[in-house]
């Protein structure tokens, strides 16, 4: 269990060298004159060129990139250039943003998708059409035009939440809900469409298991069956779907979060890579590697609950 | 999820009595505990002061600092505010200022002459993209605890201007070479920034300074500035009455900010149009030709255009003055009528019989709809346009003398000297290409020292050569709004996208 | 990382067999969600091809005189914010938002066919290699590399489509890896190997052939979302404005949203339209493809074999004296049907009637799909989906099981009727330890505590012959023995003392020596309990063995029934007659206790060797 852990750490390890390697590369071919950017249309020439040797960009790629490695590998991921605010201190402060949009939305998918598609799966009937319209309107629409209509009718229209801003729970549990309610919904949509179809299917697969027969077989009644052990078996596909899923809604928090004015990882990550603010690019490529890998492990390591069989070892 | 009407309003009002502060319905709020909340399309690139930049940021600045002189709303003229009396020698190149002696830090530092002359030479040795406009300045000096002493190398009309502005703002000394001054400033200013609720570059929570020396003036205890990058999310935080007032880029939501109940302040900020910098042809001969620039001023539907692209929130105007500039004459913007006829007719005076070929660059900072009616109508009078995306390297690309001419917007400084500075003088930064007409330097030299009737004629003739010369292809002047609900008031600042900080308040 | 890169995917179907498929397209345009997509398609596709003939102006004329105008005269759908046809920009923009989704659907497939092909088939340092490639791009956020994608490349539509297609190719990579591991040591691969077909050949022919319908399957999803993730990036303000696109047709509606609210409908619509039209298709492809082949799980018992029904005969009953004791099951006339397509109802089991007294084992047998494992199912009214008791009754204890109520039913489960199952292995839940699912019904059904259950249980591992009881108690499923689970099965079924007890093969699917000890342990555990049994089993060893009541099924019906040593002694419908005599010709040349060699026919074998303790 352990080497399994610190073996999967490790892989995640060079991965993540690859990523940040790409990334420097990527950035700094498409950088441009990133001074000139930083200083905006009123600064001559002169104070550009100083501006660039403050930050070093006159310097070789290597030894610009040498650096930065040397630096993280000491936990110091440098300062956003566009906005002097350490990085870590910028990713810190939105991650909790964004993980509670993405949890949200989790958790969101995985309630509505685990109702709809069991009762899909074992009703069949109309509640299997309410599924798969659900599911279709998911799949076919983008999700900043639902973002758009549900402010318009929730926040705007309505006024039940806040069109935009974020609101911390510490500071305001009702004013944090009130930021939070419609982003969610709208970054769940899409989940909801692909996990619930997913349930349905694993469901159904379970439900033709032998051992739900001889299950029921025991007395034990239908639905406790279905609760308990295919739901337990079913969790298993549907996992490995979420967890494919969840850099999906990583992405998509970008345009939920730019639809919401929300201060998360994705707004920061839309203007840092347009920017070439490259410290805090590099920062979110950090992060957002280090999330997707433990987040995988945690699945995996939950499927080793799930599922006996392929438990590590 | 499912709410009851009674549950909700509970619901709702309970966010309300928790969040309160925040919302916009201030009229609750006693007189005792105010609060403002604005709504911006930039943050602070920085609150480092000798970094600092002006323009869409100067609010934040203004609430944490103090500069020496306070700016008139006019733009132009001076107010004393750490600075109580100064005076120019003879030649105007030496400046005595006396300062106040009861200002102190956040941080308990007092101000003196001393602290004033570091942050002015700090100033000038940094990198703020404001930088080049103090490159006039030789040295400050402490005469005494109160007296500082400027001394300038060339005498600079707009000097006074520019200390009420970036290069004027104080910060405490001892934050200098603090770790976190870019996002921590120290100042002597109205409010402090609590860096504790602050997400920098999205929202930023400022606090009453409470040993503010010139009390009076503060309005407010709390201070929110929001920043919203697209121009939707501005709409939607101000139709959720989340905001009390904000500085609108995007005018096409003018209606619907309007319909939600907020007052539109406009001014004539910016001109918009074509900068023709390679007046000199090295890129692109034609562009040296005098006929193709007047051409390209005559092929332009400017009312359609205004029409269309600013979504009739602009003035029409050929010149890069201001209105009220006593540069400015009435009968130029009769020069370059919408002439397309002409304007072929030009072309091929100037040698161009099978037409003129360029290449614009174009970026998503300006309205999508601008490009393609450019081309049509360039094109119409054998102009071919190849554009060309650059992303978001439009500034450095034009800097970087990439294209001899570009679609662009720049503001028009309300002091002249200011504006010949940064748009016409041969180290101008807007004169991209550095391009040197005898004539313009000499009647730059003559507005440089000259006072009264013999500057502003200088002044005139000036604009009127660069019209005749066409050096732009000014379409109209846009209208820039600054948005008020009914509990707010404010009185514009001509030249600047904001307003003063002081001169947004509460209505009685 | 590793295992992300092949795990299961939604989208992942039963590869289909060769004949399924031929027939597949055809059926396909038989579907008429199906046709409705593909004519949609169609549709958008030709006014994508044809837009330079179709669009009444050139897309990107701007008249400046004519901006936002409503629709009608020259512009049907009215003009846009820089005065450009609506029309023609849509059927433009099919042209170029459907080229792009192209792009970015060809990128991924090359290299995500390409990969899965090549890392499936060959494995070791291929496999690594891509699969750690594979799992770069999934930890990489879309959105992110795109964005930084177009800062190095510019805002082209191309571009950022090729892209985007690299990133989607782990969809193809792990569907193709996933069905090319699992054929890789299949037979027939491993015969063209040896008849000297070259890798490539083998690829071409075995190998792409399973994955060619879920490919075309996962690219209506892939060409969806790659469509979808193009507006989403114009919708950023990222997008080339060069190019008209749907995306910047919505773009642009936004922008437009409150002063010309149409602008927005008809790039929504044409996007929204063709991502159903794509999921829709999609879905019915993989229905039609899982009709065809069948779900996975129930190939091993369809219940809905095609099998001829037979006629109703006269059935052959043996002589015999009225038998004593209570009778606990009486099954009268009874029918079971399944659904067909054409809304009929095929009958499996036809016309059925037999009783069952304490103490008494009533053997079932005949070949497969005579019907007689649904006869056991129907009794405990667990017929698979869409089986019905169609007709008859099943009395049991004074009630009719076939109109009782299911909480009725529940409440006799288990408690008065047990089931053993044939397949040991698949009839536990995976998930669960042995003990937990001993002790589950036990409390439901005796109310007991689980202190107490769990003593029962133990008790009853025990019983069963399970050597070290506390350690398969607390075991998995999969880490006991196949004889081992069918003895935690027995012991399941007896837990609750049942008065009724239906045994379907339950030494089928053991091992030779092991069957003698579980059919010994079935016999001692009737006589102690004095139970009831159906035993279904197609294995007349099995039943010389045990039963004392024998009734022969044929196409679901009972063709002779009476006491065993009378049927043995004389069998007199041809179809025992045959059975019977398929034992003894193959068995009598072998010497008992085969256990070794001849998978395939382990009954017969095994038959043989119980001959002599046949006859009690």
């Amino acid at each position: 269990m352990i080497t399994f852990i610190v073996r999967r750490l490790l892989t995640g390890l060079v991965l993540l060298a690859a990523i940040t390697t790409l990334g420097f590369t990527l950035l700094y071919l498409g950088g441009g004159d990133i001074a000139r950017k930083i200083l905006g249309e009123n600064a001559d020439e002169q104070t550009v060129a100083l501006k660039a040797q403050e930050l070093g960009l006159d310097r070789p790629v290597f030894a610009q990139y040498g650096d930065w490695v040397v630096n993280a590998l000491g936990g110091d991921l440098g300062a956003s250039w566009f906005s002097g605010q350490p990085v870590a201190a910028a990713i810190l402060s939105r991650l909790a943003v964004t993980l509670s949009l993405v949890t949200g939305a989790v958790v969101l998918i995985a309630i509505i998708s685990v109702t709809l598609g069991v009762l899909a799966a074992t009703k069949r009937e109309w509640i299997d059409r309410v599924a798969q319209v659900i599911a279709l309107l998911g799949f076919a629409i983008p999700n900043f035009l639902f973002a758009v209509a549900l402010v318009l009718l929730f926040a705007l229209t309505l006024g039940w939440f806040d069109p935009t801003g974020y609101v911390q729970f510490t500071t305001s549990p009702s004013g944090w809900a009130k930021t939070v309610t419609l982003p969610v919904v709208a970054l769940a949509l899409g989940g909801i469409a692909a996990i619930t179809q997913q349930v349905r299917g694993s469901v159904i697969d379970a439900l033709r298991n032998d051992y739900v027969r001889t299950l029921r077989s025991r007395g034990i009644p239908a639905r406790r069956v279905i609760l308990k052990h295919v739901l337990r078996n079913a969790a298993g596909p549907a996992l490995a779907v979420l967890a494919v899923y969840f850099v999906g809604l990583m992405g998509g928090a970008v345009i939920v979060e730019q639809v919401f004015a929300i201060p998360g990882l994705g707004q920061v990550a839309v203007q840092a890579t347009t920017q070439g603010d490259i410290p805090l690019v590099m920062g979110l490529l950090v992060a957002t590697g280090i999330i997707v890998i433990v987040f995988n492990l945690l699945v995996d390591l939950a499927q080793g609950w799930l599922n006996p069989k392929v438990r590590l070892s | 999820m499912r709410f009851t009407k009674a549950g909700l309003a509970a619901a709702l009002a309970a966010g309300l009595a928790l969040t309160g502060c925040a919302s916009a319905g201030s009229d609750t709020q006693g007189q005792t505990s105010k609060s403002l909340t604005l709504g911006n399309v930039l943050a602070p690139a920085t609150f480092e002061a000798r970094n600092l930049n002006w323009g869409n940021q100067s609010i934040y600045f203004q609430a944490v600092y103090d500069s020496l002189l306070k700016p008139s709303p006019n733009g132009k003229d001076v107010e004393p505010h750490l600075a109580t009396k100064w005076d120019y020698n003879a030649d105007k190149t030496v400046l005595t200022v006396k300062l106040r002696d009861d200002v102190t830090f956040t941080d308990g530092t007092p101000f003196t002459a001393e602290v004033a002359a570091q942050n002015l030479l700090r100033f000038r040795d940094g990198t703020s993209p404001q930088r080049s406009k103090i490159l006039d300045l030789a040295d400050a000096t402490a005469k005494d605890k109160t007296t500082l002493e400027i001394k300038l190398k060339q005498a600079n009309p707009a000097f006074l201007i520019y200390l009420a502005q970036a290069a004027g703002m104080q910060e405490s000394p001892a934050a200098f070479d603090k770790p976190d001054v870019k996002t921590n400033p120290v100042g002597s200013g109205p409010y402090v920034l609590k860096t504790s609720d602050t997400v920098v570059g999205t929202s930023y929570k400022f606090e009453k300074n409470p040993k503010y020396w010139d009390a009076g003036s503060v309005k407010y205890d709390r201070l929110t500035i929001n920043v919203y990058n697209d121009a939707t999310s501005l709409l939607n935080a101000l139709r959720g009455k989340q905001l009390d007032a904000a500085a609108v880029g995007d005018n096409s939501i003018l209606p619907q900010v309007e319909g939600a109940g907020f007052k539109l302040n406009g001014q004539n900020l910016n001109f918009a149009g074509l900068l023709l910098f390679d007046r000199a042809g090295k890129t692109n001969p034609a562009l040296g030709n005098i006929k193709v620039r007047q051409a390209i001023n005559y092929a332009v539907d400017t009312d359609a255009m205004m029409k269309v692209v600013a979504l009739g929130r602009a003035e029409s105007t050929r010149q890069v003055f201001r209105e009220e500039s006593h540069a400015y004459d009435e009968k130029l913007n009769d020069r370059y009528n919408y002439d397309p006829a002409k304007a072929r007719e030009l072309v091929k005076e100037a040698g161009y019989p099978n037409g003129v070929e360029l290449t614009v660059p174009t970026s998503s900072a300006f309205p999508k709809q601008l490009w393609p009616l450019l081309q049509q109508q360039l094109g119409d009078v054998g102009i071919k346009v190849n554009l060309v995306d650059v992303g978001q390297n439009l500034i450095a690309d034009l800097q970087g003398q990439k294209f001899g001419l570009s679609y662009f917007t720049l503001q028009r400084d309300a002091n002249e000297w200011q504006l010949i500075s940064n748009m016409l003088s041969p180290t101008a930064t807007w004169n991209t290409f550095k391009y040197q007409d005898p004539k313009v330097d000499e009647l730059i030299e003559t507005i440089r020292t000259a006072e009264g009737d013999a500057r502003d004629k200088a002044l005139k003739e000036l604009n009127t050569y660069i019209v005749d010369q066409a050096w732009f292809a000014p379409w109209y002047s846009q209208t820039l709004y600054f948005v008020t609900n009914a509990g707010t008031n404010v009185e514009l600042n001509a030249g600047n996208a904001w307003p003063n900080l002081w001169n947004i308040t509460p209505k009685a | 990382m590793t295992n992300l890169a092949h795990s299961t995917d939604p989208q992942i179907v039963t590869a289909p067999q060769e004949t399924a498929k031929v027939s597949l397209f055809r059926r396909i345009l038989r579907n008429p969600m199906a046709l409705g997509s593909l004519t949609f398609l169609a549709v958008a596709v030709f006014c994508a091809a044809f837009a330079q003939f179709l669009a009444p102006h050139d897309p990107n004329t701007s008249v400046i005189s004519n901006v936002l105008s409503p629709a009608g005269g020259e512009n049907p759908l009215g003009t846009d914010g820089a005065g450009r046809d609506v029309l023609s920009r849509l059927l433009y923009g099919a042209q170029f938002s459907l080229a792009g989704a192209l792009v970015a659907l060809a990128t991924a497939l090359v290299i995500g066919v390409t990969g899965g092909l090549l890392a499936g088939y060959f494995g070791k340092w291929i496999d690594t290699g891509w699969t750690w490639v594979i799992s770069l791009l999934m930890a990489l956020p879309n959105i992110i590399v795109l964005l930084a994608a177009r800062a190095v490349v510019g805002p082209s539509l191309w571009a950022a489509m090729l892209i985007f297609g690299i990133m989607l190719s782990p969809a193809f990579f792990r569907l193709v890896y996933a069905s090319v591991s699992a054929v890789r040591n299949e037979l027939y691969v491993d015969a063209a190997r040896v008849s000297g077909l070259s890798d490539s050949r083998i690829i071409a022919r075995h190998v792409l052939t399973v994955v060619r319908a879920p490919i075309v399957i996962q690219s209506a999803i892939v060409g969806g979302i790659a469509l979808a993730v193009q507006s989403g990036l114009e919708f950023l303000g990222l997008g080339d404005i060069k190019v008209p696109t749907w995306g910047a047709m919505l773009s642009d509606g936004f922008t437009n949203l409150y002063t010309a609210p149409t602008l927005i409908l008809w790039p929504a619509l044409a996007i929204g339209l063709t991502l159903i039209a794509l999921t829709l298709l999609a879905n019915s492809l993989r229905d039609e493809l899982e009709r065809s082949t069948g779900p996975r799980k129930q190939n091993r018992r369809k219940p809905t074999k095609p099998q001829p029904e037979a006629a109703a005969e006269d059935i052959v009953r043996h002589d015999e004296r009225e038998p004593e004791g209570e009778i606990v099951l009486d099954v009268s006339h009874l029918s079971v049907g399944y659904p067909t397509p054409d809304g009929g109802i095929k009958r499996v089991v036809n016309d059925v009637s037999l009783t069952v007294r304490r103490g008494e084992v009533h053997g079932l047998v005949g070949e497969s799909g005579s019907g007689k494992t649904q006869t056991a199912w129907s009794i405990l009214r667990l017929l698979p989906e869409g089986g019905k008791i169609v007709g008859g009754s099943i009395h049991f204890q004074g009630k009719d099981l076939a109109t009782l109520s299911e909480q009725e039913m529940e409440k006799l489960r288990g408690r008065k009727i047990a089931y053993i199952p044939q397949e040991p292995m698949s009839n536990l839940d995976p998930a669960f330890t042995i003990g937990s699912q001993l002790v589950e019904p036990m409390r439901i059904c005796l109310k007991i505590s689980a202190r107490e259950a769990r003593e029962r249980a133990l008790a009853l591992l025990a019983r069963v012959g399970i050597p070290n009881p506390e350690r398969t108690f607390a075991a998995y499923p999969h880490e006991v023995s196949g004889g081992m689970a069918q003895r935690v099965l027995i012991a399941g079924a007896i837990s609750c003392n049942p008065d009724l007890l239906i045994a379907d093969e339950p030494t089928t699917a053991l091992d030779v020596t092991v069957q003698a000890e579980v059919l010994d342990l079935l016999r001692d555990l009737q006589s102690e309990f004095q139970m009831a049994v159906i035993l279904v089993t197609h294995n007349f060893g099995v039943v010389a063995d045990l039963c004392d009541r024998v009734s022969v099924m044929r196409l679901g019906r009972i063709v002779e029934t009476g006491p065993t040593r009378s049927i043995f002694a004389d069998p007199r419908h041809p179809y025992t007659q045959e059975l019977l005599g398929a034992i003894l010709s193959e068995a009598e040349p072998r010497g008992p206790l085969v256990t070794a060699g001849a998978p395939g026919q382990p009954v017969s074998t095994r038959s043989a060797s119980n001959q002599k303790g046949a006859v009690q």
